[in-house]
């Protein structure tokens, strides 16, 4: 039997808060798996139950084919990250790392090879002597992860490890959390609110709300075919629409969108999704050929953001903001200005559209 | 229930099935001491003074107030206490707000000098007192050669605002340093002038403060034992009144009512303390520390000059007792002398150094007990905890002497081993003191994030060596503050050890009652000033200790360590 990991109708209730409801979920042995969700969503409280320090108000956290809810966090075989490291300030670098192993009474000399191992793998041999204060964040979070992963646990469970950190380390160490697991091929289990963290380090991605686990799958499944307009907004970035559905277009204000295969949804309010980089800007009088003209529209570029390699644009579409993302050198190419009127076009194939009541739907509270 | 397939339930090994119940075990010990050594005397006093032959009485209270002589205590108890209460409040107020609202210089100094009277025994202020201006005090008899002297409700009254006026400043030392100073700027910018300022908006910010120090006042005055016995004279308050229909009646039953009589306004300032400091807690932020407008000239000398008083009386205080204790004849021959030194009573020395290793075994056990107390209430929270809490703050609302009166009526019995050695007193006192130490435990703890606990134990470790490896390092600084707290209690309590010393046993701190009774009052300084260099010693020695890398390493993120 491999180590799987499973969730089923784990659920959490503290007082008449619902924090984790009817969650159910496999996690596959050497699987890198992120929890993302908003503040409060319950993903804590999930990784809370898998390491033991929350007990379920019911359901089930299965590991090894075994039900694991009794067993206390010490027995668990699982390392556990925090979003505040959570070293043990009164110890150096070294006796951090080693805690673990003491717990285990491993043998003095393989636990100094060990360390030493350890420290090597994080990189921070040189120093081994100091405290965690006289450490950066950064620094502090590779010992954290040295120090998790010396017991040798079969599944690391990383609870917002990076959010303290500013932007350029928290990219940099997520490359080492990454590069480790696929080293080690250890499960890990990583909850954060950051989605472009999320995409950028799963193998798969669980969207959550509300205790409610919303969509899962790879990170180019989440974004590319968001099933609700929750993970639409929530992963990435996306303009919104709420039209009416007249066969197999949408009437939004003044204008009328081509979205193919709407036909048979059930709801006549539909909410259109499409993603910044997906509409297209031109500049007026640039052929139009082959476009569908219901989808055309105009607009007046009201501010310009430049974020590296994309120009991010807000465009006022009739008093409608609407975010376009052009890749620079077409951006330069076609000499955008603010204040220029553009062209914009919606492929019709670039719209995810939801019927509008399904969000009620999915927003109800549980019984 | 299961569905097939899954039927394996993991079960936690016996270690850890143990491990779950240390807690408890630690929890119900815990509790079910401060029970047998608290509640159970206390429940033996209200006991003898309701119960007469098996049946439920007022007896005792009949006589108490039929009594013209006895009962006037209760009305002199309360007359010293709340004018004491009110003087000292206020000194304490200008005083604290000196030092935390204008740039006066030398605050330190000033600061260091309020807590002084935390070292010695709260008999000093009337020795030093009668020595000023007793029968021969320096001041009275010798300077302007008048017959008045202090003896009495004025005596008692100036010693206790003596004695009260550190607790005082703490508190209102605190709450002037939590009030937004915005608050009095934005109501200045607004044009009101400082004396506005000052009533409308300084004093009502602080007001939970200022109760809660007279509240304490209050307590402290009424409770308070070797102050009144030393300059009291007739002047009779409860707790003097125990003292001699115990000692010098052998009435316990009396003993034991008029204990009872003064549990209820001590526990009744104590409750009023405890709620307010509840709802001062909101008050206490973790605000920036604003920047203070240098004062005016005016108001600058003002407070130098206030200070300088205050600061100069608790001064003279010390210098009086001291200096009586080496001198020949106070106030006539001022020739330097140790002869006050060679101790005529039956403890003598011995006592100091029974002192000395009582304190030492109080200044452990109460650090331990408190920080464990503390550990289970803040971070553990077992079933039943606030019932511990409870319990662990209840000793503050119990006089000392009505717990030692307790003490002697509860355990004297041969079954109880403890009874009659030092152990009793060490219990005692740290029993009386476990309040402000599980407190301050509990502040403490509060610091620890609880991911270092919780990464402890995901690596392995189990509730005990947790504790030993993490808990206890992290908790250093306020187990030595913790350990000084109650070395300090131990070496200056009176009231608490009085009934429990015995004629083998002697503590420092009763010698200097003895030996002011029997008449050698120069030598009551003199141990005095013997009880006093051994607290400032052990200060001394523990502030060498954290001095070097010891303790150095603890401090968390404060104090980086430099190896």
């Amino acid at each position: 039997m491999s180590k799987d990991l499973k969730l089923e109708n784990l659920t959490k209730v503290f007082g008449n808060l619902v924090a984790v409801n009817r969650v159910n979920l496999e996690i596959r042995e050497g699987e890198f798996v992120c929890l993302l969700g908003p503040s409060g969503c319950g993903k804590t409280t999930i990784l809370r139950m898998i390491t033991g320090f929350e007990t379920p108000t019911e359901g089930k956290v299965i590991y090894f084919g075994k039900v694991i809810n009794n067993l206390m966090p010490q027995q668990r075989d699982f390392g556990i990250i925090f979003q505040s490291y959570a070293l043990f300030p009164n110890m150096n670098v070294q006796e951090n790392i080693a805690f673990g192993l003491k717990m285990r009474r491993v043998p003095k000399k393989t636990l100094r090879e060990r360390v030493n191992e350890m420290l090597d793998l994080v990189g921070l041999y040189d120093w081994r002597e100091n405290y965690p204060a006289q450490l950066s964040g950064g620094q502090q979070q590779r010992v954290a992860l040295a120090r998790a992963l010396a017991p040798n646990p079969s599944v690391l469970l990383l609870d917002e490890p990076l959010s303290a950190l500013d932007a350029k380390i928290r990219v940099r160490l997520r490359a080492v959390i990454k590069r480790l697991q696929q080293e080690l091929g250890i499960t890990m289990i990583y909850v954060t609110h950051d989605q472009e963290e999320a995409l950028a380090i799963a193998d798969r991605v669980v969207v959550m709300e509300l205790g409610k686990i919303k969509q899962e799958g790879s990170p180019l499944e989440i974004y590319k075919f968001p099933k609700s307009s929750f993970v639409a907004d929530f992963v990435g970035t996306s303009n919104f629409f709420k039209g009416k559905r007249q066969r197999d277009k949408v009437q939004f204000k003044d204008w009328e969108f081509l979205v193919p295969g709407i036909e048979s949804m059930s709801t006549e309010e539909i909410y259109l999704a499409v993603r910044p980089e997906k509409v297209e800007v031109m500049r007026p009088g640039e052929t139009t050929e082959g476009l569908e003209r219901s989808n055309l529209t105009h607009g007046r570029i009201e501010v310009i953001t430049f974020l590296g390699a994309v120009v991010r644009l807000l465009i006022s579409m009739d008093g409608e903001e609407i975010i376009c993302d052009v890749v620079e050198k077409d951006f330069e190419l076609k000499n955008l200005n603010r204040g220029d009127s553009v062209d914009l076009y919606f492929p019709p194939e670039a719209f995810l559209a939801y019927p509008s009541s399904s969000t009620e739907e999915e927003h109800a509270s549980p019984e | 229930m299961d569905k097939a397939g899954i039927d394996t339930y993991a079960h936690p090994s016996i270690k850890f099935k143990i491990d779950k119940f240390i807690i408890i075990v630690v929890t119900v010990c815990i509790a079910a001491a401060l029970v047998f050594f608290m509640l159970f005397p206390i429940g033996t006093i209200l006991k003898m003074s309701f119960v007469k032959e098996g049946g439920f009485t007022l007896e005792n209270y009949l006589k108490y107030f039929q009594n013209p002589r006895i009962s006037r205590s209760l009305y002199n108890s309360f007359y010293v206490s709340i004018i004491t209460m009110v003087i000292t409040t206020i000194l304490a107020f200008f005083y604290a707000y000196a030092l935390q609202r204008t740039t006066i210089r030398g605050k330190g100094f000033f600061y260091i000098i309020a807590f002084m009277p935390l070292i010695a025994p709260s008999i000093m202020q009337a020795l030093a007192l009668i020595f000023l201006f007793g029968r021969n005090g320096l001041i009275t008899a010798h300077f302007l050669k008048i017959s008045w002297s202090i003896y009495g409700a004025t005596g008692i009254i100036a010693s206790e605002v003596l004695y009260c006026f550190p607790h005082a400043v703490v508190i209102l030392y605190t709450t002037l340093s939590a009030v937004d100073t915005r608050l009095d700027e934005a109501a200045q910018s607004l044009g009101a002038s400082s004396l506005k300022v000052f009533w409308k908006v300084t004093v009502p910010a602080a007001k939970y403060g200022l109760v809660s120090a007279a509240a304490l006042t209050f307590n402290l005055t009424i409770t308070d034992f070797g102050n009144p016995v030393v300059i009291g004279g007739d002047y009779n308050v409860l707790a003097t009144e125990i003292f001699s229909q115990v000692t010098n009646l052998y009435r316990f039953d009396l003993g034991a009512t008029i204990s009872v009589i003064l549990l209820v306004p001590s526990v009744c300032a104590f409750l009023i303390n405890y709620y307010i400091s509840k709802r001062g807690f909101a008050l206490i932020s973790g605000a920036a520390r604003p920047f203070l407008q240098p004062s005016r000239t005016f108001k600058k000398w003002g407070f130098t000059i206030y200070c300088g008083l205050i600061a100069f009386a608790i001064m003279l205080v010390f210098a009086t007792v001291i200096m009586g204790s080496f001198v020949k004849v106070w106030p006539y021959d001022w020739t330097l002398t140790l002869k006050h030194f060679h101790f005529p009573s039956l403890g003598g020395y011995a006592s100091i150094w029974t002192s000395f290793k009582v304190s030492m075994a109080v200044g452990l056990l109460g650090a331990f007990s408190t920080l464990i107390a503390g550990y289970i209430v803040e971070k553990k929270r077992p079933f039943g905890v606030e019932f511990l809490y409870l319990l662990s703050v209840m000793p503050a609302a119990i006089p000392g002497l009505v717990m030692g009166l307790g003490y002697i009526l509860a355990f004297n019995e041969p079954y109880y081993f403890f009874y009659g050695t030092p152990w009793i007193i060490v219990i005692c006192v740290v029993i009386c003191n476990f309040t402000l130490g599980t407190l301050s435990s509990v502040a403490n703890l509060k610091n620890i994030d609880p991911s270092v606990e919780e990464a402890a134990i995901s690596l392995g470790a189990d509730s005990v060596r947790t504790f030993i490896k993490v808990i206890f390092p992290l908790s250093m600084v306020a187990f030595v503050q913790n350990f000084i707290y109650f070395f300090m209690r131990a070496m200056t309590t009176i009231s608490a050890v009085i009934f429990l010393v015995t004629a083998t046993i002697h503590l420092a701190a009763i010698e200097i009652i003895q030996l002011d009774n029997d008449g050698w009052t120069a030598s009551a300084n003199a141990m005095t000033t013997c009880i006093i260099a051994i607290v400032v010693g052990m200060l001394l020695v523990l502030r060498l200790l954290a001095g070097t890398r010891g303790f150095a390493g603890f401090g968390g993120a404060t104090s980086a360590p430099s190896g």
